[in-house]
């Protein structure tokens, strides 16, 4: 088991998918962040020296990912709603924001749009 | 005539012997010679059970059937299914034993007699050669008693060369550097493994690349060499690998070998009157001082005299064979990528570069100084298209075929073509000033000739895979179908005509 | 339309000739006062005699057979089958049917040994008849024909000769034979084959057993052993697979069709070589043709016969 940013990897998991687990990181910050530390794509966490480890943990705790960003999408919303935009009037709605069809397939944003949006 | 079933599924096997040609006068049929119709039509198609009528006394209702829960074996332990695939079987017990069978041994691999024969790999070097890897997964080595490689014009060939270089005489000491081409199933990997053998019966040091592409596709570890050199890298993991294969299959010449030279880089692990084994099992122990450890081996092998205070115990050095099974993968942009996220072209990884420097000729002593071999061998299969390697290629041809550079009959990249301009100078490589030192060469195999397709058929008989009378007509008509006597070819059609005519 | 039939002329003709003797028979007597009725010369002579209302009975003057007239009433046609609609086509069956009749017993040859001779097509004959000839009754006809024709070549009548020279196709169709193929200069023999949409050309020459399919080993263009064997299969059941070298071009559809299509091809081309494997070939059904096409699709149809699927209620 290692530790990353606070949270337990098994060994046997890929590094890439480990780092895309954190809300804020797909496949591009991944890819970039592994070739940063030089560090393959098909490695496994178990293989990572202590180093690349802690190397990871820095630059993780450098972005803006997992609770702060989540914070800051809501903030956005927050603050289209309370200038009265379009945009915040379709969020509050639960409709679709960027001018999509309403009359069919719009399950997706009933589901998660609102004040407090679903993350 | 053309049988109504494919030999390769060999289900449909007809007992009777079919009609001796040409076919009796008696039935003036029209034989229907297209049979691809029938062959390919669909079979009759089962009814659904569920339209047609309850059967007797049997009641029909719309229920579903319930799914049977599906038993969940536990899923294979890790890397048990690679073993599986990379497994690879030398023998087969109930295939028979080809009586007067001989070995390969150092007086045999010259003998022009033994053409088109087969002969078997000695027992005790099996173990060497799965150590550098030169069998192969796909190889047919699991139809036979016991495995054995076809003597023919270009193993003869190779067997002289790798004799002169070997004894005493005037090519001692002698270079050759070849890239070997042809269609698939034209026998390069196995003209490799020929390489391997012979050199290992001359007591040769052999380092081999089985799989190149291991090296690009971004699945073993890299880093960058040094600080000064941020754009190169090494593998290491890969270095420990090919070190560990090395040591495994040249155990015993290492073993009397000793350091010779000043190694600063590995600072004080390299002992006064370590031997190359040991040496080399630092690297394998410790991958990360895997790459200077391989410098340091490479340089005490390609060592023609001592250094000074080295000078106790110094014995000249053997001749190195280096194999490449599948050059092209190296030929471009490896799947890695360097810190700013750019690609990693292939000849920036310090292994791959210190194989592709081997082709230039040295410039004040040759690049195998004791003598040698380079066989760098393209792949048919499993080969991603290069158009400026293709082009290289093509250069290559046209040097050995005595062409100036400056000729308008040169080969040249099309220059709207992008052309990789690092590829195309890697195999341009001027004429070696170092009389020892052979030109970089082109070798394409070919098909078997006649002769030896038939001593090749003939071992498949006389294993027992084979059931037909061998001829000379049989011979032919097998050596057209195989496009020339391609080995491969030859082989497939051996292992499927187990027909009892 | 009636008048484009040449038949339709002759009637007309006819009917026009007959009007105009009848109008110079009216004319002759003179007296246009006679022409406001219609009647005959006896009529008019007793006209001619009688004033006002005629009360007494004359009796009619003595027929003069010396100026009778031989003109008939109605024109007889000359053909007894004048009323049958074909009447010429008639006749000509009569005719044939006739002649058979009358050289019957002489001896014949099989149909294969009798001169081949280009008949009359159906549209040719019924131009050349001018009517409408049914397509059974002129096969019929044909019939008769060929078994004209086989009547000892030797033994045959100058009449039937004749008789048969009638339907015969203007020019000689089967006079112009085509040039047999050769072996070129270079020692190449040619031959073209098609299956399915492939067509091939190889090009044979004498060698010792390459097989290249366009400028590719035979391994590269067809992986399959199958593919491989059919290709080879001409020279292979005339054991000749070791003396001929193949060049071939294959172009259009899969991989069967190209193979087989080389197949054809190749058969053709050795038999330019050696015209004596004929018979082994034909028995080895590589020189047979295989004409059969893949169906076109038609509108209304899922495939080419598949109908789409239709339930009532």
């Amino acid at each position: 088991m290692v530790f990353i940013l606070g949270v337990n990897f098994p060994e046997r998991n890929l590094v890439k998918k480990s780092l895309e687990s954190f809300f804020g990181i797909g496949n591009n910050a991944s890819s970039r962040l592994l070739a940063r530390f030089h560090i393959h794509s098909t490695c496994k966490v178990g293989d990572l020296a202590n180093k690349q480890v802690l190397d990871i943990t820095a630059a993780l705790s450098e972005m803006k990912i997992e609770n702060d960003l989540r914070r800051q999408y809501l903030d956005d919303i927050k603050r289209l709603k309370e200038t009265g935009t379009y945009r915040g009037r379709r969020h509050a709605l639960g409709l679709p924001v960027r001018g999509q069809r309403t009359r069919t397939q719009i399950k997706t944003a009933v589901r998660l749009n609102r004040m407090e949006r679903r993350l | 005539m053309v049988s109504s079933f494919c030999w390769s599924c060999m289900t449909r096997l007809r007992p009777t012997p079919r009609a001796v040609l040409p076919p009796p006068v008696a039935a003036p049929r029209a034989a229907s010679f297209h049979t691809s119709t029938v062959r390919y039509a669909l079979p009759a198609k089962k009814k659904a059970s569920l339209d047609g009528p309850p059967k007797f006394r049997e009641a029909k209702s719309a229920r579903m059937k319930k799914k049977k829960p599906v038993e969940k074996s536990r899923p294979p332990s890790v890397g048990e299914r690679k073993a599986l695939r990379k497994r690879i079987v030398l023998s087969n017990p109930n295939a028979l034993e080809v009586e007067g069978m001989q070995d390969l041994s150092s007086e045999n691999m010259v003998d022009a007699r033994l053409r088109g024969s087969v002969l078997g790999l000695p027992v005790p070097m099996l173990t060497q050669l799965r150590a550098v890897e030169a069998f192969k997964p796909k190889q047919g080595w699991s139809i036979f008693r016991r495995p054995g490689t076809v003597v023919r014009r270009e193993t003869l060939e190779l067997g002289r060369f790798i004799d002169g270089i070997s004894n005493e005489g005037k090519d001692k000491g002698r270079s050759a550097k070849k890239i070997v081409t042809g269609v698939r199933g034209s026998g390069k990997t196995v003209h490799l493994l020929q390489a391997m053998a012979m050199a290992f019966t001359k007591q040769w040091v052999v380092f081999t690349v089985p799989e190149p592409q291991d090296l690009v596709i971004a699945h073993t570890s890299y880093a960058p060499l040094s600080d000064d050199t941020p754009h190169l890298y090494v593998q290491n993991d890969a270095t420990a690998a090919m070190l560990s294969r090395t040591v495994t299959a040249n155990e015993q010449v290492l073993k009397n070998l000793h350091i010779s030279q000043q190694h600063p880089a590995l600072k004080s692990s390299a002992k006064a009157g370590m031997t190359l084994e040991e040496l080399a099992k630092l690297g394998i122990q410790d991958p990360a001082i895997a790459w200077p450890v391989f410098q340091a081996l490479w340089s005490e092998l390609t060592a023609t005299s001592p250094a000074p205070g080295f000078d106790k115990g110094f014995k000249p050095r053997p001749p190195m064979l280096v194999t490449v099974d599948g050059l092209s993968h190296w030929m471009k942009n490896s799947e890695y990528r360097s810190a700013d996220f750019d690609p990693i072209h292939a000849h920036d990884l310090m292994f791959v570069r210190h194989f592709l420097s081997l082709l230039k000729p040295g410039s004040e002593k040759p690049a195998l100084p004791n003598g040698g071999l380079l066989l760098y061998a393209t792949s048919a299969s499993n080969n991603p298209t290069i158009y400026s390697f293709e082009v290289a290629l093509k250069q290559i041809a046209a040097r050995q075929a005595g062409l100036n550079a400056s000729a308008p009959e040169f080969p040249q990249a099309d220059p709207y073509s992008k052309a990789d301009k690092r590829v195309i100078d890697a195999f341009d490589s001027a004429k070696p000033t170092i009389a020892k030192e052979g030109i970089l060469e082109l070798q394409t195999l070919g098909g078997l000739t006649r002769d030896e397709a038939r001593g090749f058929m003939e071992y498949f008989a006389r294993s027992g895979l084979l059931r037909e009378k061998i001829n000379d007509a049989w011979v032919g008509e097998k050596w057209s179908l195989a496009g020339g006597g391609v080995i491969g070819e030859l082989e497939k059609l051996g292992r499927r005509l187990r027909v009892v005519n | 339309m009636a008048w484009q039939s040449p038949n339709c002329i002759v009637h007309a003709m006819q009917s026009v000739r007959r009007t105009v003797q009848l109008r110079s028979f009216l004319h002759t007597p003179i007296s246009p006062v006679s022409l406001r009725t219609n009647i005959t010369p006896i009529l008019s002579q007793q006209q001619r005699n009688a004033r006002g209302y005629a009360t007494e009975v004359q009796t009619a003057p003595e027929i003069n057979f010396d100026t009778f007239s031989v003109q008939p009433a109605r024109i007889i046609p000359a053909s007894p089958a004048y009323f049958s609609g074909s009447p010429k086509f008639i006749d000509h069956l009569l005719n044939l049917e006739s002649v058979l009749a009358k050289w019957a017993s002489l001896p014949t040859v099989s149909p294969g040994e009798a001169p081949r001779m280009a008949w009359f097509k159906l549209m040719q004959f019924r131009e050349f008849v001018g009517e409408p000839v049914p397509t059974k009754k002129y096969k019929n006809l044909i019939k008769i024909l060929q078994r004209l024709n086989r009547i000892d070549p030797k033994l045959m009548p100058f009449e039937v000769r004749d008789t048969l020279k009638i339907f015969l196709r203007p020019g000689n169709p089967y006079g112009n034979k085509p040039v047999p193929a050769t072996v070129d200069e270079m020692g190449r023999a040619r031959g073209r084959g098609k299956r399915k949409t492939s067509s091939a050309v190889v090009h044979l020459v004498e060698g010792e057993g390459e097989v290249m399919v366009n400028g590719k080993t035979i391994v590269e263009v067809f992986p399959r052993l199958h593919d491989r064997e059919s290709v080879t299969w001409p020279l292979k059941c005339t054991s000749r697979l070791d003396k001929y070298n193949v060049w071939a071009t294959v172009r259009g559809g899969g991989v069967t069709g190209q193979a087989e299509a080389i197949t054809l091809a190749l058969a053709r081309a050795l038999l330019v070589h050696e015209p004596g494997l004929q018979p082994v070939m034909r028995r080895a059904g590589v020189i047979t043709v295989d004409a059969r096409r893949v169906e076109r699709k038609k509108p209304g149809h899922v495939k080419a016969r598949k109908m789409p699927t239709w339930v009532k209620r």
